[in-house]
């Protein structure tokens, strides 16, 4: 059973009486364990995606599966337990996912209030992000990377199946960012959670297991093993990488000649 | 965790203690005061009721009272120990009056011993001064017997007189109200004053009048006293309880309750009344003010949370889970803030009573003070749950957008307060009537309120839109400091909510100022015509002559003081000496048509002809007349005017003899012979057949008029007579007849008696002084309003009053009005003159009476609890704005880092908050007033509205410019301000952070 299965999901929203497309037709499978970055430009529909994995939007159509369960079909309640119990989430700006005045170990206690309070487990996620010594202390007061990590900690309070993050190393520099990704990646290897990370940052998309870049709202690539991939869309549309623009740019006609294994595209002058 | 998150937002949650300990102090104070006024008008009712109406008296004859006292009186304290007596009756052998034969526990201190001793044994007794008897005199009263030794015989008791007494006051109200004494020092009709003994006498004889048993015949009684330190407004329902159980017993059983308590507690009821509705008035609006200063800023309570209970929701934490978690910190707060607004509110309701009630009034917390309060951190409740509701179910991405999508504001609520208002204006205009002492025109009670809302509702619609407007005007000139506070104003979310927070604080400020100013002027306009001058001394009952003879000796001049004895009527009658009047009276020439009051006044004097005045032991009048028609036989009789009585008294001068005339004589009455009486007619009978068929007549002549006096007999002048009915005869020719008979007067006084009239009097008769009703008014002047009139009547001279009147009624209350607010000299004087000065009443005497009346305790209580809305909506405004302005932080930061100049910043936010304030101030103030003149003269301003003099209803325009004034200056001071700390808090590095 997939971790994540995104069935022809399209995202639509309303702004100033526009109608902006933020997803179209976005199939997505991923198993239990991998660790998936999700790459793309600004505005290409990455934390849209992140928010549907969350359950914090419902997609204007198409169906999105978590563990086997069809999202769309949960009442708010069931998927709010579903939230507490099998996901854990890391937001953009680390200062939003924790409450300042709170202390680190008050922070995981927190988000474990709507499943169990497990304190030895608050003690152990604390130990292992590296805040062990800074229980006492408010988040507010942390540095930034401390926040990103007691961030982590939080997400995973729950020992999450599924580990979405946001930017989680976009404010941090490399050697902290580093550890925010091992953490990440630890807990994929430690505990079997399925991670997906938005990113913009390629070091962190090599890190992970696998790679997943959206434009235009579409699943455009796919990167496995340090290979990258264009897929190919349910209407046979293929998103041409922006390092090939230059030999076949955008609006250029282009002849198909069969292959093989597969098609070339070649660029035509009319 | 709920108190580090208030710790965290320790400001901003101060803030809301404070915002949300004020509405609760207003609603609080309210019912506070407002019990406490209460409490004013219960003691002030029973301490001046008449004494009758200040408890009750209890009468059995069945014995057993002290217990029968002690059930009534159980379980209360409001009343002070019994007073018991008993008392019975008897007459005396030969002697044809009755004799009230009573003892009175505390008797001998209200007694004047005037020889001899109190009763201290059995069968003893103190008898009147004029009762006739001595110290040591033995009395036999007929009912009051006791055996003979040895036999079986009832024989009259010997009862020893061992001390003679007067009273110290008739109107001691240890008596209860009882006339026991004769007020004229002579025993009157066939009772006498009573004689005082012993309770120990009742169990050492027989009253023969009952039963054969030692101590029955007699009746028991008890007097009970409300004790008016004890009495609180709340103690209404139990004396209402205590005079329905008086009464009920006297219907059910043996026993008699005499009480005028029913009176007091309808005075009560009808006072507390017409303070019960319009305090309801002020607190609802009260309430309502406070409800929109914490709707506005608990939400931003809950708004601050937004954070962190979007965390939670990301958590997966469930739906009740998030409510508390949003509700948690505001109802901690709120729940903190009643008990120290309820501090609050007994604190400033201690102060307002301390200075504005009588001295002595508890502040007691009723219930209604903690639902009031409740009442009011209710709609912060509501605002923290409706904010809540909105951050716990609106999408939770919403939380972490850039640009938070926005929310219009719905017309619905704002139309619903439209539409309410507008209902209570026609109501209003069409009524006329805000809120009578009834109540019944409830929908119009929030009028001032609702109407300030509508204005403030409006004005927060157009301050945007018009921003709005003059916005692409700010793009192309004036630089850009005005475009960006236009542009925030325009489309600022602060801006409505303030401008209607201030707009509804100040129009009620406004209307409460208004109101309070216009009402303090009706008070003294109604003050200066009741009380008639500045100050008037109420004296004891004295004869008018007297009265004017001991000012004229007191001050000559005539520029003190003016004697004055008015009537109830109706229509009220004012009788005084015109010329003093002129010099001490309060007038308004405007409300009588321009006359002057000496104008008016020196048309109230008629002729002064002689009067008669016999003094003596015995009248003669010399007549000449013809025979008598034949079978009939004439009698004459003159009318007498006796010194101290209401009453004319006609003595018989006895047949007329002879067919020539003659002297015809009779004794006067005994009091002729102590103070001069005057003769005030002559008539005769004529007695015989009745005959149908003619008319007998006898002309007669008064030719002669004399009194004895020490025995010797002295010619009186005769006056000029006047004959009722026959205006040409005035040589002292009447005639007697049977029918058409006609009365001889002197003729000192008109058919009419001039007078300056105030309202629809016309032809009716006057009372007089003697409450005769006998003469019409001779209309001088008429005014709207005239001194000492608070109702339709007349203003009329003294001297010609007196000269109408056979006497003064019983009703008459005597004055001396002054010019002089400190009149320690005239009563002096006064004194000297022996005159009894019973109290004196200032015109601000007057004034503080209207203020302590129901409805002057509400306005007061609007007034103080409006100014302090206005006060905490200008912080809340300040607070709001700021706030507001820091969110804007980072963009000023970006403003300032692309080259706008600081100053240009300055301008910006000075200009955003003045704006907002302003029009809110502004829009306060033009509510304030609208409401003041449509509302102003239906609000109710005394418990009994006057029916004279009109009221101005004038606004003094000092106290509400001083009001907005301070309002405007402390706004630019605030804007000030609060823009220096937040340029100060703008920096280009702030623009590291996250917008």
């Amino acid at each position: 059973m997939s971790a994540v299965r995104c069935d022809g999901i399209v995202q639509i929203y309303t702004a100033q009486d526009v109608e902006v497309v933020a997803l179209r037709d976005v199939d997505l499978v991923i198993e239990p364990g991998e660790t998936v970055a999700l790459l793309g430009p600004s505005g290409a529909g990455k934390s849209t995606l992140l928010w549907l994995l969350a359950g914090l939007l419902r997609p204007s159509a198409g169906r999105l599966w978590l563990d086997g369960v069809e999202v769309g079909r949960l009442d708010q309640r069931r998927l709010d337990r579903l939230r507490a119990a099998h996901i854990g989430m890391v937001l953009q700006n680390p200062a939003r996912n924790v409450i300042g005045y709170l202390t680190a170990a008050q922070n995981v206690a927190f988000a474990q209030r709507a499943v169990r309070t497990d304190r030895r487990r608050v003690r152990d996620l604390l130990a292992r992000v590296g805040l062990d010594g800074a229980d006492g202390r408010p988040a507010g007061r942390m540095s930034g990377g401390e926040q990103q990590r007691l961030a982590v900690a939080v997400a995973l309070a729950n020992a999450p199946r599924l580990l979405l993050a946001d930017e989680p190393t976009s404010q941090l520099d490399t050697a902290s960012g580093g550890r925010v990704i091992d953490l990440i990646k630890g807990a994929a290897e430690r505990d079997g959670t399925t991670a997906v990370v938005v990113t913009h940052d390629l070091a962190v998309g090599e890190a992970l297991s696998r790679t997943v870049t959206i434009r235009d709202g579409r699943v455009g690539a796919e990167g496995r093993r340090g290979e990258d991939f264009v897929v190919v869309g349910r209407e046979g549309a293929v998103q041409v990488p922006p390092e090939y623009h230059h030999l076949l740019p955008p609006g250029s006609m282009a002849r198909i000649e069969p292959i093989e294994d597969g098609v070339t595209l070649r660029r035509a002058d009319p | 965790m709920i108190l580090r998150g208030l710790w965290e937002r320790r400001a901003l949650s101060l803030i809301v203690l404070l915002i949300a300990i004020v509405p609760i102090a207003s609603a609080a104070v309210g019912p506070l005061y407002s019990a406490a006024a209460r409490t004013t008008i219960v003691r002030d009712a029973i301490a001046s009721a008449p004494v009758e109406g200040r408890g009750w008296r209890y009468t059995t004859t069945r014995g057993d009272l002290p217990a029968r006292l002690a059930a009534f009186t159980a379980g209360t304290d409001l009343t002070a120990p019994p007073i018991f007596g008993m008392e019975t009756n008897s007459g005396r052998p030969g002697d044809k009056l009755s004799y009230p034969i009573m003892w009175q526990g505390g008797q001998c201190e209200h007694l004047k011993r005037v020889a001899g001793r109190c009763p201290t044994a059995t069968k003893e007794l103190m008898a009147s001064r004029t009762s006739g008897f001595k110290v040591g005199d033995e009395i036999l009263l007929s009912s009051i017997v006791t055996t003979q030794p040895g036999g079986i015989t009832f024989v009259p008791a010997p009862l020893q007189v061992v001390g003679l007494y007067e009273p110290i006051s008739a109107a001691d109200p240890f008596w209860f109200g009882r006339t026991l004494f004769d007020t004229g020092g002579e025993p009157g009709g066939e009772r006498t004053d009573p004689l005082f003994t012993v309770p120990q006498t009742r169990y050492d004889t027989y009253a023969i009048n009952a039963g054969n048993a030692k101590g029955e015949g007699w009746t028991d009684y008890g007097i009970v006293y409300l004790d008016p330190r004890r009495l609180t407004g709340s103690d209404v329902g139990t004396l209402t309880r205590m005079q329905a159980t008086a009464e009920a017993v006297g219907r059910d059983s043996d026993a008699i309750v005499f009480s005028y308590l029913a009176d007091t507690l309808k005075a009560i009821t009808t006072q507390t009344g017409s303070l019960g509705v319009p305090t309801l008035l002020v607190i609802a609006q009260l309430v309502g003010l406070g409800w929109l200063l914490l709707f506005q800023t608990v939400g931003d309570l809950v708004r601050a949370r937004a954070p962190e209970i979007a965390l939670a929701r990301l958590r997966g934490h469930g739906r009740i889970r998030v409510w508390l978690f949003a509700l948690a910190e505001p109802l901690l707060v709120l729940a903190a803030a009643v008990p120290l607004g309820l501090a609050l509110g007994r604190g400033a309701a201690g102060l307002m009573v301390g200075a504005l009630l009588p001295a002595g009034i508890p502040v007691d917390i009723p219930p209604e003070a903690l639902w009031a309060g409740a009442a009011a951190t209710l709609g912060g409740v509501l605002a923290a749950a409706l904010a809540a509701y909105r951050t716990a179910t609106r999408p939770i991405i919403e939380e972490w957008r850039r640009t938070p999508r926005r929310s219009a504001r719905g017309w619905v609520l704002d139309a619903v307060v439209l539409a309410v208002t507008a209902i209570g204006l026609v109501e209003l205009l069409a009524t006329g009537v805000i809120t009578d002492v009834s109540g019944q025109s409830s929908s119009a009670l929030a009028v001032p309120g609702l109407m300030a809302l509508g204005v403030a509702l409006l004005a927060g619609r157009a301050l945007p839109v018009l921003s709005g407007r003059l916005f692409p005007v700010t793009r192309r000139h004036g630089g850009i400091g005005p475009f960006l506070a236009l542009r925030q104003v325009a489309r600022g979310p602060v801006t409505a909510g303030s401008v209607i927070v201030l707009g509804t604080a100040f129009g009620l400020a406004t209307f409460a100022v208004s109101a309070w100013t216009a009402t303090q002027g009706d008070y003294r306009a109604v003050a200066a015509f009741h009380n008639g001058a500045a100050t008037a001394l109420t004296i004891q009952p004295v004869e008018p002559r007297a009265l004017a003879a001991a000012l004229d000796e007191i001050d000559p001049a005539a520029t003190l003081a003016a004697p004055v004895i008015k009537l109830p009527g109706p229509p009220q009658l004012v009788a005084t000496d015109p010329v003093r009047l002129a010099m001490v009276g309060h007038w308004q020439p405007e409300l009588a048509g321009g006359t002057s009051l000496a104008k008016a006044a020196a048309g109230l004097s008629g002729p002064r002809t002689p009067r008669v005045w016999v003094r003596g032991d015995r009248f003669r009048l010399s007549l000449s007349h013809g025979p008598p028609p034949k079978s009939y036989t004439a009698r004459l009789l003159v009318t007498l005017r006796i010194p101290g009585g209401p009453q004319p008294v006609a003595i018989p001068l006895g047949q007329l003899r002879g067919d020539e005339g003659g002297d015809y004589a009779w004794n006067l009455p005994p009091a002729c012979a102590r103070a001069a009486c005057e003769l005030r007619a002559v008539h005769g009978e004529l007695i015989g057949p009745q005959n149908l068929e003619t008319t007998p007549f006898l002309p007669v002549k008064v030719t002669g008029l004399a009194v004895r006096d020490a025995g010797v007999w002295n010619t009186l002048d005769t006056p000029t007579w006047r004959v009722d009915d026959d205006p040409d005869e005035n040589d002292g020719r009447f005639t007697i007849s049977t029918i058409g008979n006609q009365t001889l007067r002197p003729a000192t006084y008109g058919a009419e008696i001039p007078a300056i009239v105030v309202g629809p009097v016309g032809r009716r008769l006057l009372p007089g002084l003697d409450q005769a009703f006998a003469v019409p008014a001779k209309q001088v002047a008429a005014a709207a309003a005239a001194p000492g009139l608070d109702a339709h009547g007349v203003l009329v001279d003294l001297e010609e009053a007196d000269r109408i009147a056979y006497g003064v009624h019983p009703k008459a209350t005597y004055e001396v009005w002054t010019t002089a607010t400190d009149t320690t000299a005239l009563e002096r004087a006064l004194r000297e003159q022996g005159i009894t000065v019973v109290s004196a009443r200032h015109m601000d005497d007057l004034v503080a009476s209207y203020a302590g009346e129901g409805p002057g305790l509400a306005l007061m209580l609007l007034l103080v609890s409006a100014l302090a809305a206005a006060v905490l909506a200008l912080g809340r405004t300040v607070l709001a704005l700021h706030t507001a302005a820091r969110r804007r932080g980072y963009e000023l930061a970006a403003l300032e880092a692309s080259g706008a100049r600081v100053a240009a910043l300055r301008s910006s936010l000075l200009l955003e908050q003045v704006l907002t304030m302003a029009v809110g101030t502004l829009a306060g103030l033009a509510a304030g007033l609208l409401a003041a003149r449509v509302a102003l003269s239906r609000v109710p301003q005394f418990a009994q509205p006057p029916v004279t003099p009109p009221l101005p209803h004038e606004v003094a325009p000092e106290p509400v410019a001083l009001v907005i004034g301070a309002a405007l200056l402390a706004s630019l001071l605030a804007a000030a301000v609060v823009s220096e700390l937040l340029l100060r808090g703008i920096k280009v590095e702030r623009l590291r952070d996250q917008p």
